[in-house]
């Protein structure tokens, strides 16, 4: 077998990552696993992936939406140019480009909202974070026990927050 | 070099006294974090990274998980010292190629560490020997909401915590356990249990070389989702399916020494004959037979080791190791043979 990055030498290093049932296998030569770091500890660190050191983030392509040329206005990116690189500019990022994040999300994690831990400084989670917050955590709740009426109203009321909030409507339509 | 007194002291988490440690290595914890308003470290230019640092860093000097805590400016270490603490899991690949204002902060004992600017302005890593996933998970939650009374952390409602990379969004959080599992290799079970893993919705990760090259035995279970789920539901997730792993090696374990006793046993007592008379031996080799020596100590089939010992000879004997504690650079030939001379010294007790 020939090693997948140089293709010239064998590849005597297979690695093996199983995600959903996937298998992805990556064979590579001693020389090529090596300038990866693929022989030292690293291996075992927690963020090691073959997907992403392979591709990249190929997978923040949304192919059914235009990509859009609007700019981040704290960074200054477009979605295309995170897009190549596979990394996200900012915080402001998450806003700026939600419509295509959303889908995106939704893909690698199955859903497009945190239920987690919220930070325990003061300031950061103002009063209509926090609303907002709880009530996502209801709309889940709702809609795992299929009390749908109760969810469409839960909803209603973040969009009505979020609206506020940021003044515009919303592509949460996405998020159901 | 400045790390020697790290390359001198004890990594608590190979200390082999956690809950299952003959089988589960470690339990990981590992939280990704970012400031509100500065771009994240992939995009960020040379100014924007000093002054996240120095925030990060003004926080941490208020930390009480952190008092006491080793600064180590990356920019300043060789590679061989970056080699260093790559071997010793305190940093990752891509922080191992080092630049300008990135640190690393590790806390005696190195169970708790925090990488700056990195792919996200911070990384947490807690990091408990044997199965303490729950452990872990609850000393990073402190020192994150000690360090967010200090920080202005970049956190959405909708998507929690903003890190650069899509695949960590939400709780930021990768909890991982690292687990060594001969006997399901050698009964050939090993590919089955790791696909039955993943359908769980967790990542399951193996190496497997040919030849010289082998962590053959050596396996990772982690999260892959990170949006959607609160962190104790993951940890549960994570911690009772490696419990579960943990079972069917031990019956993998008795099985084989019931069918195949003798083979078994010959493979560890050559294993123990080769590393404690070898005078060359590279760490391929090493970590091969360390695997067998570390099953025969769980099984009772050899002397009574310390798995601190076997913990620390299988992660303290890669490359840059061995170069900080010799305090020099040495060829591979004299790697070797400096390698196979500690393993002799630590097995057999003679210093
Ligand atoms: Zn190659
Ligand atoms: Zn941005």
């Amino acid at each position: 077998m020939v090693c997948e990055i140089c293709g010239q030498r064998e590849a005597t290093f297979h690695f093996k990552e199983v995600i959903n049932g996937q298998v992805r296998e990556l064979h590579l030569c001693e020389v090529c696993a090596r300038e990866k770091g693929l022989l030292e500890e690293s291996f075992f660190m927690p963020d090691f992936s073959l997907s992403n050191l392979m591709t990249g983030l190929s997978s923040l392509e949304v192919p059914f939406l235009k990509e859009k040329v609007e700019r981040c206005p704290n960074c200054s990116l477009t979605y295309e140019e995170i897009r190549k690189k596979g990394k996200i500019g900012c915080s402001s990022c998450y806003h700026t480009f939600r419509e295509y994040l959303i889908p995106l999300l939704e893909r690698i994690h199955g859903k497009s909202y945190h239920s987690g831990k919220v930070p325990t400084r003061k300031e950061m989670g103002d009063e209509k974070s926090k609303q907002i917050y709880r009530l996502r955590r209801e709309l889940d709740k709702a809609i795992k026990e299929e009390r749908y009426e109760e969810a469409a109203k839960i909803r209603d009321e973040i969009r009505k927050l979020e609206g506020f909030e940021k003044g515009e409507r919303n592509e949460s339509s996405r998020n159901s | 070099m400045s790390l020697r007194e790290i390359a001198d002291s004890q990594s608590f988490w190979l200390k082999g006294d956690g809950p299952e440690a003959d089988i589960i290595f470690s339990s990981r914890i590992r939280l990704a974090r970012n400031l509100r308003g500065f771009i994240f470290p992939p995009w960020a230019d040379s100014l924007t990274l000093k002054r996240v640092s120095e925030k990060v860093l003004d926080a941490i000097k208020r930390c009480n998980y952190l008092k006491n805590a080793r600064l180590i400016d990356m920019n300043k270490l060789s590679s061989i010292e970056r080699g260093f603490l790559l071997e010793r899991h305190l940093i990752s690949v891509e922080f191992s190629r080092g630049g300008s204002h990135r640190f690393l902060v590790v806390q005696q004992g190195e169970m708790l560490s925090v990488m700056i600017n990195e792919e996200d302005h911070l990384r947490l890593q807690t990091i408990f020997s044997g199965l303490q996933l729950r452990e872990a998970w609850r000393v990073a939650n402190k020192l994150d909401d000690e360090l967010s009374e200090h920080l202005d952390y970049a956190f959405s409602p909708q998507f929690g915590y903003l890190t650069s990379c899509p695949t960590n969004v939400g709780t930021g959080m990768r909890a991982s356990c690292m687990v060594h599992l001969p006997a399901l290799v050698m009964a050939g079970k090993i590919n089955e249990l790791l696909k039955g893993i993943s359908q769980l919705g967790l990542v399951a990760r193996g190496l497997y070389g040919e030849g010289t090259a082998s962590h053959g035995d050596f396996f990772q279970i982690s999260n892959q989702v990170t949006l959607g789920l609160k962190e104790e539901e993951v940890v549960d997730n994570v911690e009772r399916v490696t419990r579960q792993v943990v079972g069917q090696e031990r019956k993998a374990r008795e099985i084989l020494l019931k069918r195949n006793g003798a083979q078994l046993k010959d493979q560890i007592g050559r294993a123990y004959g080769i590393l404690t008379n070898a005078h060359l031996i590279s760490s391929q080799e090493a970590i091969n037979l360390l695997s067998k020596l570390r099953m025969g100590v769980s099984l009772h089939l050899l002397p009574e080791f310390d798995m601190k010992v076997l913990n620390e000879l299988l992660f303290l004997i890669g490359p840059a190791q061995l170069q900080i504690k010799s305090g020099k650079n040495l060829d591979a030939s004299s790697r070797d043979e400096l390698r196979a001379k500690i393993i002799r010294e630590k097995l057999t007790g003679s210093y």
